[in-house]
Order: C-alpha cells, then sequence, then structure tokens
C-alpha cells in the first residue's frame, strides 16, 4: 500500500518534472531576465512605499561643488596630477629619514653584532656568510627601504580612497581607458602602483569583469613604483643632471624623473591598448563606477587597515622571497670557479648582451639576483661592480650589499665599472620596462590563478625594455 | 679558453630542448600529433553538422554540397565520405546523404557545443557579438562530451542561444521550429523577434549593425517586394527581404506593451532628468542584473549630475546613489524625458 502510494507520487513528481522541462521550450529565452526584472520592479515599489525621504538639504552643497571642481574640464587635472604629485614627494621625500633609522639600527648596529656573535660562536666563515651577509642582510636591506615608503604612502592612498577622491580620478580618466580597451577603475590600480606594484595588483580586485582586471594586473608594473623612484633620482642626479648648469641641475634631474613616470603612464595605455587588440580581445562588457559621497575620513581606522592589509601583507610576502635572494646573492659572489666567482663569470657572459642594448653584464645579473625587491638593485648594482673590477677601498667584501653617503663615491664606483650617459639612460628606462619583483609577481600569480598570466606580465615589460635600450643604444651610437 | 658556465649553459639548453620535444603531455611531438588529429576530428564533425542543417532546412545533401561546405575537392570528399560510412554515421543512399540516427546524435551533440559556446561567449566574455560564431566554430570541436556537460551544469541547462536558437539537451532533444521568417509578415503586423541567424556572416553583421537581436518586438510599416520597412525598439529600419528572411519571428495576436522610447538615457544632458521606461533587450543576462542592481527599473527617476572631462562616462543620481555609465551602455536603456510635476518644489 505505502510503496504503490510512493510510486505514485514519485510517478507524479517525474510528470512535473518532465512537463517543467518541456515547457522552458516555450517560455522563451529571455525568460529569466523578464523574471528578474518583474522581482526587481515590486522590490522596488515596496522600498518606495516604505521610505519617505526627508526634504532635501538646504544651503551649500559641497558634494556638488567639490564634484565640479574635481571634474572640470580645467581644473580636473591638474588637481589630480597636483594630489599624486604631493604624496609621492611626501612618499620619498619623507621616508629618507626613518629608513636612515633603520638602517642604522639594522645595518650599522645589528650586523656587526651578529657577525661577532657568529665568529664567537665557532660559525665556519661559509655559514656566516650565508646566515649573516647574505640571508640576514638582505632581509634588513628590503625592510629598511621598503617599510617607511609604504607606511607612509598606503595610509596617505587610503585616506584619499576613503575621501572618495579616487572615484573621481577614474571618472576623468575612463575615456582614456575605454580607448585603450581597459576599465577607469584601472585609474586606481595604476595610482596605487606608483606607491607599490604588489598593492596595486591587489586593488584591481575591485575591477569586477575578468578580462579588464587582467589587462590591470598585467600593465601595473608600468607604473613606477616606490622601490624604483630611488634609482631613478640617483641615476638621473648623476648623469642628466651633470650635462647641465648648476644651478637648473636639481630641476632638470626632476624633470628626467617625472619623464620616466609619465612614460610609464603612456605605456600603461599603449600596453592596455595592445593587449585588448591581441591576447585579450574584447570590450568592457559591464561598466559602472559608483562615486560616493564626499565624507571625512577615519584617520585611526585608516591607519590601521592600511598598515595591517598593505604594509604588513606586501613586506611580508617581500621578506620571504628576500631571504632566499640574500643567500643567492652571496653564494654567487663566494663561490670559486677557476679562481674567478661565479658572479663574475656569469657577468662576464652576460656582458656581450648587456653592451648590445646599452647596458652591462653587471646590471643585468643585479636585476636577475635582487628580483625580490627593486630597492637592492643598487647595493646589487654596487657590490657587483666593485668585485668584478676588484675595487679597493669601497664596499664590504664579496656578497655584502652596500650603499654610499654621498654621490661622490657612487661616481667613482659608477666610473669604474665604465659607466656612461647611456647606460644611465637605458638604466632608468630598464627601470621603467623590466620584469616586475617577485612579491609582485607572486601576487600576480595569487590574483589570476594563471602560471601563463604571470609570465606574460614578466615578459611583456622585459622584452619591451630590452627592445627599447636596444634602441635608445643604437641611436646613441650613431651620434656619439 | 672554454667557459665552464658555457658549458654547463649548453647542456641545459640541450636537455631543455629535448624534453620540450619527447614531453609525453606537453612535447612539441605529441601536440603535432594532436594537432592532426583534431583536424581529422573537425572535418568528421563539420561534415555531420552540414548534413544536420540539411536535413533540418529540406534541401538534398549531396557530395557536391558537402565539397562546397567544407572547401573541399571531390576526391577529398570522396575520401572523407567513406571514412564517414566506416564509422556508420552516414548512409549513402544513391546521391543522397542521410545522416544515421548514430550520426543525428553526434551532430546534434556538436550543435550544442557550439550553442552553448556562443552563449558563454555573450554572456561572460566582452567578446563582440560578430566574433561569436567564428570562435564557437573553432572551439565546437575540442571539448569532449564530458567537459561540455559540465560547462552545461554550471550555466544551469539553458535553452536557447544568444541568437535564440534552441540548445539541444544532452539527450538530444530539440524542439521542432515553430517560427516564421519575417518576410511573411504583412504590414501592420507585430512580432516578436525569436532567432536571427548566424550565418552567412555579411548578412549577420548587417543585422547586428542595425542593432536587431531576439527578444525584440517589431512592428512592419510597409513591405514591397524591395524592402520591409518596420519599427524596433523606437528606430525604425529598412531591410532587403533576402536580409530579413534571416530574422525568425513570431507573429503576436495583440500590440505588444511599449517598454521603449525615442530617447535614451544618452540623450540627457547634465542637470536634466527622466524617468526610466525600459532597458533594451539588446542588453541580456548578467549586464542587464547589473544595470537592475544599481536600480535602473522602469519607474525610475534619474538625473544626469556630470560629465567626465573626456565627454565619456556620464554620472548619473539613480535612487540616491551617483552612478557614472558609459555612454554605450546609456544609450540602451529608454527614458521618458518629461519632468515629473511633484519634482518641482
Amino acid at each position: 500500500m505505502n510503496t504503490s502510494n510512493n510510486r505514485e507520487i514519485k510517478n507524479d513528481k517525474d510528470s512535473i518534472l518532465e512537463l517543467a522541462n518541456s515547457l522552458r521550450w516555450d517560455v522563451g529565452p529571455n525568460y529569466y531576465d523578464e523574471l528578474m526584472e518583474s522581482i526587481y520592479k515590486d522590490a522596488a515599489k515596496i522600498a518606495d512605499n516604505a521610505i519617505s525621504i526627508a526634504d532635501e538639504k538646504t544651503g551649500f552643497d559641497w558634494d556638488r561643488f567639490l564634484d565640479k571642481l574635481l571634474t572640470s574640464r580645467v581644473s580636473g587635472f591638474p588637481i589630480m596630477l597636483l594630489i599624486l604629485a604631493i604624496v609621492l614627494w611626501i612618499t620619498v621625500a619623507g621616508a629618507n629619514i626613518p629608513s636612515g633609522w633603520l638602517s642604522t639600527l639594522f645595518l650599522d648596529k645589528l650586523h656587526p653584532v651578529l657577525s661577532d656573535f657568529a665568529i664567537t660562536i665557532g660559525m665556519s666563515w661559509w655559514l656566516k656568510g650565508i646566515l649573516i651577509d647574505g640571508m640576514y642582510l638582505a632581509m634588513a636591506w628590503v625592510v629598511s627601504v621598503m617599510l617607511p615608503p609604504m607606511a607612509i604612502f598606503f595610509p596617505l592612498f587610503t585616506l584619499l580612497e576613503d575621501f572618495g577622491l579616487l572615484p573621481r580620478v577614474a571618472f576623468n580618466l575612463d575615456n582614456l581607458f575605454k580607448k585603450a580597451g581597459a576599465h577607469g577603475k584601472q585609474a586606481l590600480s595604476m595610482s596605487m602602483g606608483f606607491g607599490c606594484n604588489a598593492a596595486g595588483i591587489i586593488a584591481t580586485r575591485i575591477i569586477d569583469s575578468p578580462r579588464e582586471k587582467l589587462i590591470a594586473i598585467i600593465t601595473n608594473n608600468f607604473a613606477l613604483c616606490n622601490g624604483r623612484w630611488p634609482t631613478q633620482i640617483l641615476i638621473a642626479t648623476l648623469f642628466i643632471g651633470a650635462l647641465v648648469p648648476p644651478a637648473i641641475a636639481g630641476f632638470i634631474s626632476a624633470m628626467a624623473v617625472v619623464f620616466i613616470a609619465l612614460l610609464g603612464i603612456l605605456l600603461t595605455f599603449l600596453s592596455s591598448w595592445f593587449l585588448s587588440k591581441t591576447i585579450l580581445r574584447g570590450e568592457v562588457s559591464t561598466f559602472s563606477l559608483e562615486l560616493p559621497p564626499y565624507r571625512p575620513p577615519q584617520i585611526l581606522r585608516t591607519l590601521y587597515t592600511s598598515l595591517i592589509d598593505r604594509t604588513i601583507f606586501v613586506l611580508w610576502r617581500a621578506i620571504v622571497f628576500a631571504i632566499p635572494a640574500g643567500a643567492v646573492i652571496w653564494l654567487l659572489a663566494n663561490i670559486q670557479v677557476n679562481e674567478v666567482s661565479l658572479a663574475e663569470h656569469i657577468i662576464q657572459g652576460l656582458d656581450p648582451f648587456g653592451v648590445l642594448i646599452g647596458l652591462n653584464g653587471v646590471i643585468l645579473l643585479a636585476y636577475i639576483i635582487a628580483i625580490p625587491a627593486n630597492e637592492i638593485v643598487i647595493p646589487t648594482i654596487l657590490m657587483l661592480t666593485v668585485l668584478s673590477k676588484t675595487l679597493t677601498g669601497f664596499g664590504e667584501g664579496a656578497g655584502v650589499m652596500f650603499e654610499f653617503e654621498d654621490l661622490s663615491s657612487y661616481q667613482t664606483v659608477f666610473a669604474a665599472g665604465g659607466w656612461t650617459l647611456l647606460t644611465a639612460i637605458n638604466l632608468m628606462l630598464f627601470s621603467l620596462m623590466h620584469n616586475p619583483c617577485s612579491t609582485t609577481l607572486y601576487t600576480i600569480y595569487k590574483e589570476s590563478r594563471s602560471v601563463r598570466w604571470t609570465v606574460v606580465s614578466a615578459l611583456l615589460p622585459l622584452l619591451l625594455g630590452i627592445l627599447m635600450c636596444l634602441i635608445t643604444a643604437q641611436v646613441y651610437l650613431l651620434f656619439v | 679558453m672554454i667557459n665552464v658556465i658555457y658549458v654547463m649553459l649548453a647542456i641545459a639548453v640541450t636537455i631543455i630542448f629535448i624534453a620540450y620535444l619527447f614531453h609525453p603531455k606537453k612535447g612539441l611531438i605529441y601536440r603535432i600529433q594532436r594537432v592532426r588529429q583534431n583536424i581529422q576530428r573537425r572535418f568528421i564533425e563539420d561534415a555531420l553538422k552540414h548534413n544536420y542543417h540539411c536535413e533540418t532546412q529540406q534541401l538534398a545533401c549531396t557530395i557536391q554540397s558537402l565539397a562546397g561546405a567544407l572547401s573541399f575537392n571531390i576526391d577529398r570528399t570522396t575520401k572523407l565520405i567513406s571514412r564517414l560510412e566506416e564509422l556508420s554515421l552516414i548512409k549513402l543512399n544513391g546521391k543522397g546523404l542521410h545522416l544515421t540516427s548514430q550520426g543525428r546524435r553526434y551532430a546534434l551533440g556538436i550543435i550544442r557545443t557550439h550553442r552553448l559556446w556562443e552563449l558563454y561567449l555573450a554572456n561572460e566574455t566582452g567578446i563582440d557579438e560578430i566574433e561569436w560564431h567564428s570562435i564557437a566554430e573553432i572551439e565546437e570541436h575540442k571539448l569532449t562530451e564530458d567537459e561540455m556537460d559540465k560547462i552545461a551544469e554550471i550555466m544551469r541547462y539553458p535553452r536557447f542561444d544568444p541568437h535564440g536558437a534552441p540548445i539541444p539537451t544532452k539527450t538530444g532533444e530539440i524542439p521542432p521550429k515553430k517560427t516564421i521568417p519575417m518576410t511573411e509578415l504583412n504590414v501592420g503586423d507585430y512580432a516578436r523577434i525569436v532567432s536571427v541567424e548566424d550565418e552567412p556572416k555579411t548578412i549577420y553583421a548587417q543585422i547586428t549593425a542595425l542593432g536587431l537581436c531576439q527578444g525584440m518586438e517589431i512592428h512592419i510599416l510597409e513591405h514591397t517586394p524591395q524592402k520591409i520597412r518596420f519599427a524596433a525598439e523606437g528606430d525604425e529600419s529598412v531591410l532587403a527581404p533576402l536580409i530579413a528572411a534571416n530574422i525568425n519571428v513570431n507573429l503576436l495576436q495583440r500590440k505588444p506593451h511599449i517598454r521603449t522610447s525615442k530617447y535614451t538615457l544618452a540623450d540627457l544632458d547634465p542637470g536634466k532628468q527622466g524617468t526610466v521606461i525600459g532597458i533594451s533587450t539588446r542588453i541580456r543576462g548578467q549586464q542587464r542584473r547589473r544595470l537592475m542592481d544599481i536600480g535602473i527599473i522602469p519607474g525610475t527617476l534619474i538625473a544626469s549630475q556630470i560629465r567626465s572631462p573626456g565627454g565619456d562616462p556620464t554620472a548619473y543620481e539613480i535612487r540616491g546613489a551617483l552612478i557614472a555609465l558609459r555612454r554605450k551602455q546609456a544609450r540602451q536603456i529608454y527614458i521618458d524625458p518629461k519632468k515629473k510635476t511633484g519634482d518641482q518644489r
């Protein structure tokens, strides 16, 4: 009795499902959309009946006034650029002081203490080299040069975000991004990239369509990050500034750095356009950009979240990569084959190609082994130059990165390395256009979950940089 | 002097190269084999598809028609046909080629894959509609049936492709065609576009250039042997009968409820406002839902607020929030620009 009843119900269920399935052919393709629309319509009706809006506020409308100011044809772009420039200037200038403290603590004070300690407990010289001069030093270096700029830039940036300025930047720039086949919100990840590319790539999460998000990820590297500003400034001051009378040297070298940064922005647009015409074809399918009302930023919360979510997060990843890289750097400089260090062998191997593209073997090797952070490229170049040219009186020994206090020492070492104006120009270009640091690459992998796109993100700027350096070198040699 | 580094480098490069050649799944040799198999598979599948289309359109499928469809010469076509017979996918009956029931199932499977691909491209990517067909034409040969079932499941077993054509079910079920071509409509008729043929490409391009797509309601204004003039979503269009024959419609018994207008959101200059009448049928699926999410629902009052210095996008005040939309989207939202009296204080 019971079983037959069950079977009947089961049969009923099957026949209902069958009927429903056959009816699906009749309701047509837009059935879901129509259903959704009627649900939304009902919801809107209920909401309209239930919600009463108080009389509009009278008096001066700050939001509209600010919107007009920030998005006007005349004042929109200058204000945007000015604010970004101020933030970057505060970051670069302001980071020097705490960076100095940290490097005094970690490099000048703690490093000798650790070295002495290692010797006292009878650690063999090579183990001490790998652990203290390699791993510890690379980590300490990364912390002392990365932490202060990030701790300044991220809170400032988050404040601007909270205040509501950044969506207006995206709004202003969207037309340009549209022409490049990208999303206006890429303006946000690009601006963030000026602070740190890894953070810029995390910021692409706000772009909800996968194609435009990938474009934003791959091109983020063209935003000159905090780790590269100091390199640009140093090289521009030493080589570009030296070309003109001292009175305007500062101005001209600043202009050279600004030019590189603007070139980076141009490349962001060009490469976005290139990608959306080739491997990432298509158009922006869904676009909507909310311009939230301006609100006073919550300073304490901002400080907390930007320090925890962004600064510590990025720094941790950088440290993880810096430690093994430090060991590699030290080992390359200290393992000897035929009584010459491995680093020198590689430098010799890379030199012909390096010279062809207007750089040299030392710079190329430095870019390979200093992959954990752009901040340690210059110290690595210095160490490798001193090592390969067997300069005496400079540095701390093979495999130990260092930096100078005064510009003239830089000049001496670079001159000994055979640097010319071309080397300097191409180093500035290559610093803008080369593979992202390992922290950024790892972040790209995490965000895109694809080895392929990670490889594309690394190779696109690298190949572009090599090509650009090659052209510059050949043109330069025509005239000099 | 032989540099140690160079020797090590040379050995490493050689090892990598050999591994690249012979790797069992990713190696070059394996891949070349795969490509050759795929090409063979593609011809078989394309032949079956051609046969199926002939069947549905009640045209004779012959060696000649198949050779034409695949751009093969007769020799090559004959070889392919004997291979298809071997696999008992078709029967040769006099001059005509006929699908066996097994062959029909196979053909329906390919059509299912093709249409699911088109729907995926339409809903999930920003790729232009002109390219959907040609991409699906290549991708349809690459997936196995199991993979396609998984995709169908993720897409919740859709029944229609973006052009309005039915997608066969897993068991090969497909409804009989009930539509009529647009050329059979008379002056004054109201009809709804059910599907648009995506082949031949040039004709399809003309239809999409006019912004016509499935789901649209049309009203025939003039019908002569030379042209058909009709209204669709606020615009008047003219088509030659040759092209109109590629649009399949259902006759509507009475005048449909108007959800369109001459004005779109893109016509609203900053400072002006209007009420939403409807969203164009061209915007579908996720895109449509996104617009409704931000409150673009018939009856909503929208005020145009600020325009970007680049001229596009424009920010609109929608239900208390300021939201920027690009011109291309704003053009798909029909509005009534008349001011509501209640808003003037």
